[in-house]
C-alpha cells in the first residue's frame, strides 16, 4: 500500500517503505489500469527509466477527462476514446448526488458529544471568528455548536471522499506531537500521506527546487489542528492558500477559520476526539477508493492484471 | 503550471476559476478538486480576513451566556455545603453526582408544591439524608461522633516524656547490673 511518511531528516531513499513523500509522489503511477498507489519495485524502475525523472505535466500524453494526467509510456497506447468517456462518466457521475458515499451515516451528534468534540478554550482565548460557530459559553468556557460541525463535517467528508474517488493526494497535516504517531498510522492505513514534523518554509511553494523539478503536490490537505506549536497558525493554510490547495481544518476556539477552505469547529486537543476525527478520515477515504474500485470494474476498465505504464 | 498565489484575494476557487476563465489554465490542465468544490461548496467562502488593529473596532461579539434554572439550586448547593463528599466521575455519560441528586430531589418535592422555598433546602437535605447521602455543611466543626483511631490522639511530647522516664529507669538498672 503506498503512503509516505514525510520527514525531512531522512532523506535517503532507504529499502525499507518509508519515503519521502514527495520522491514517492514522482514515482507513483497513476495510470487507468492501475488504481492502487502502489507499484512493484520492478515498476517503479522502469517507470524511473522510461521517464528518466522527470515527470512534468507538459510531456506527459495528456487525456482529456477531469484534468487527470495519466503517466503513460509512450510505447503503449491505451484504447483513448471508449475509456475517456467512461472515464468521464465515472468521475461526473458521483456529483449528480447530495451524499454519494453515505458519509453522513459514519457519524452522529451523539457520538460527537460523546467523544468531547463540543469542548472549546476558555472565553480569553477565544478567536473572534470562531464566534458564529459558538453555541455558548458556560462559565467561561467555550461550547462548540454541535449542529453547526455536523454540517460542516458532512461537507468536508464528503468533500475528502470525492477528492480521493478521483484518485487525488491528500496530505494529513499536524504539529501536535501528542498525536503525531496517530495521524502518521491513519494516513498509512488509508494509503495517504502525511506531515507532522517541521514544516519547512519552501514546502509547498518551492516545491520545484526543494524536490526537483515537476513534483505533484497534494490536492487536498486535512489539518488535524491548524495551530503550531507556539500557537500560531499553521504556516500550511496560508501555504496551500497561495499554491490554490483546499484544505479540510479541524478549527478549535482559538483557531482562525478564514482561509480555511472546509473548517469542522470541534476540539482539536483532546485525544478522543482527534481520534474520531482521524478515524472519520479514514474510513471515508477508504469508503471512495473502494468505490472507485467497483465503479471501475462495472464499467469494465479496470484489467485484472496490471499493464506497466 | 501556471497559478495564482495571492491568498489575501478572493478564495481558492475564484482564483483558479478566473484563470480557467481568461485562458491561461486550460480546461484539461484544471485541477482535481474544481468541479467537487463547484458541486459542494463550502458554506463561507474561505476569504482572507484582515485582523483588525484599532482597539476601537473590538464589538462584543454575542456569545450567549449558558445558564440553567437549576443552577440557582446548584449555588445554593455549593454554598452550604462546599465541593460534596463523592467526587465526580466525569467519564461516565450517564454519572449523576450528589449536586445533581439534590437538584432532583428538589424539583421533585417542589412539584409537590406543599413546601415554600425557605424550608425546601432543609427538607431536601432530610430526605436526601433518608436516601443514605451524608451531606456536611461548609465550615462546620467535623462530626465528632466519628469514631477516631485512639493512637492519633497521642502526643509527642507525651511519649517522649514516657521514654525518657522509662529510659532513666533502664540506665539505673543496668548500672546496677553492671557494679
Amino acid at each position: 500500500m503506498g503512503y509516505g511518511c514525510c520527514s525531512f531528516l531522512h532523506k535517503h531513499i532507504t529499502t525499507s517503505v518509508y519515503f519521502t513523500a514527495f520522491w514517492e509522489l514522482q514515482l507513483r503511477s497513476r495510470s487507468l489500469l492501475t488504481f492502487h498507489g502502489s507499484a512493484s519495485m520492478a515498476v517503479r524502475a522502469l517507470t524511473r527509466g522510461l521517464l528518466g525523472f522527470r515527470y512534468s505535466r507538459a510531456a506527459t500524453v495528456a487525456s482529456p477527462c477531469g484534468g487527470h494526467h495519466y503517466v503513460t509510456a509512450p510505447s503503449v497506447k491505451p484504447p483513448q476514446p471508449q475509456a475517456d468517456d467512461v472515464t468521464e462518466k465515472i468521475l461526473n457521475q458521483p456529483l449528480e448526488k447530495p451524499d454519494f458515499f453515505r458519509v453522513a451515516e459514519l457519524f452522529s451528534l451523539k457520538d460527537l458529544f460523546d467523544a468531547r468534540v463540543h469542548l472549546g478554550h476558555k472565553k480569553g482565548c477565544r478567536h473572534r471568528l470562531m464566534e458564529p460557530y459558538l453555541y455558548g459559553c458556560r462559565l467561561d468556557h467555550d461550547i462548540i455548536d454541535l449542529d453547526q460541525t455536523m454540517e460542516h463535517l458532512q461537507l468536508a467528508l464528503n468533500f475528502t471522499a470525492h477528492i480521493a474517488y478521483r484518485g487525488g493526494i491528500i496530505l494529513f497535516v499536524s504539529r501536535r506531537r501528542q498525536f503525531g504517531h496517530l495521524v502518521e498510522t491513519t494516513a498509512k492505513d488509508c494509503g495517504e500521506y502525511a506531515h507532522t514534523r517541521y514544516w519547512q518554509g519552501g514546502l509547498l511553494t518551492n516545491a520545484n527546487i526543494q524536490y526537483g523539478p515537476g513534483v505533484r503536490l497534494p490536492d487536498l490537505i486535512i489539518f488535524l489542528s491548524t495551530l503550531n506549536n507556539v500557537f500560531q497558525q499553521h504556516v500550511g493554510i496560508r501555504d496551500a492558500a497561495k499554491m490554490n490547495i483546499p484544505t479540510v481544518g479541524v478549527v478549535d476556539s482559538n483557531c482562525n477559520p478564514s482561509l480555511v477552505t472546509y473548517p469542522v469547529p470541534g476540539n482539536d486537543d483532546t485525544p478522543a476526539a482527534v481520534e474520531l476525527y482521524c478515524r472519520l478520515f479514514k474510513m471515508t477515504i477508504n469508503r471512495a477508493k473502494d468505490r472507485r474500485k467497483q465503479m471501475e470494474l462495472l464499467h469494465g476498465l479496470s484489467a485484472p492484471t496490471s499493464q506497466t505504464s | 503550471m501556471a497559478g495564482s498565489r495571492l491568498e489575501r484575494f478572493g478564495t481558492v476557487f475564484t482564483r483558479v476559476r478566473d484563470l480557467i476563465r481568461s485562458g491561461v489554465i486550460k480546461p484539461k490542465e484544471k485541477p482535481l478538486w474544481y468541479d467537487v468544490y463547484k458541486t459542494f461548496p463550502p458554506k463561507r467562502a474561505p476569504l482572507h480576513v484582515k485582523p483588525v488593529t484599532s482597539p476601537f473596532a473590538k464589538k462584543q461579539g454575542i456569545v450567549p451566556e449558558i445558564f440553567y434554572s437549576e443552577d440557582k439550586i446548584r449555588t445554593g448547593f455549593y454554598e452550604q455545603y462546599g465541593r460534596g463528599l463523592r467526587a465526580l466521575d466525569l467519564s461516565k455519560s450517564n454519572f449523576v453526582s450528589t449536586c445533581q441528586r439534590f437538584v432532583d430531589k428538589y424539583r421533585e418535592l417542589k412539584s409537590h408544591g406543599m413546601l415554600d422555598n425557605s424550608s425546601l433546602f432543609e427538607e431536601t437535605a432530610k430526605a436526601l439524608l433518608k436516601e443514605g447521602i451524608i451531606l456536611r455543611r461548609r465550615g462546620a466543626p467535623p462530626n465528632k461522633s466519628e469514631s477516631r483511631d485512639p493512637v492519633l490522639d497521642l502526643k509527642l511530647i507525651d511519649m517522649l516524656a514516657e521514654q525518657q522516664s522509662a529510659g532513666t529507669d533502664t540506665t539505673k538498672t543496668t548500672e546496677d547490673k553492671n557494679s
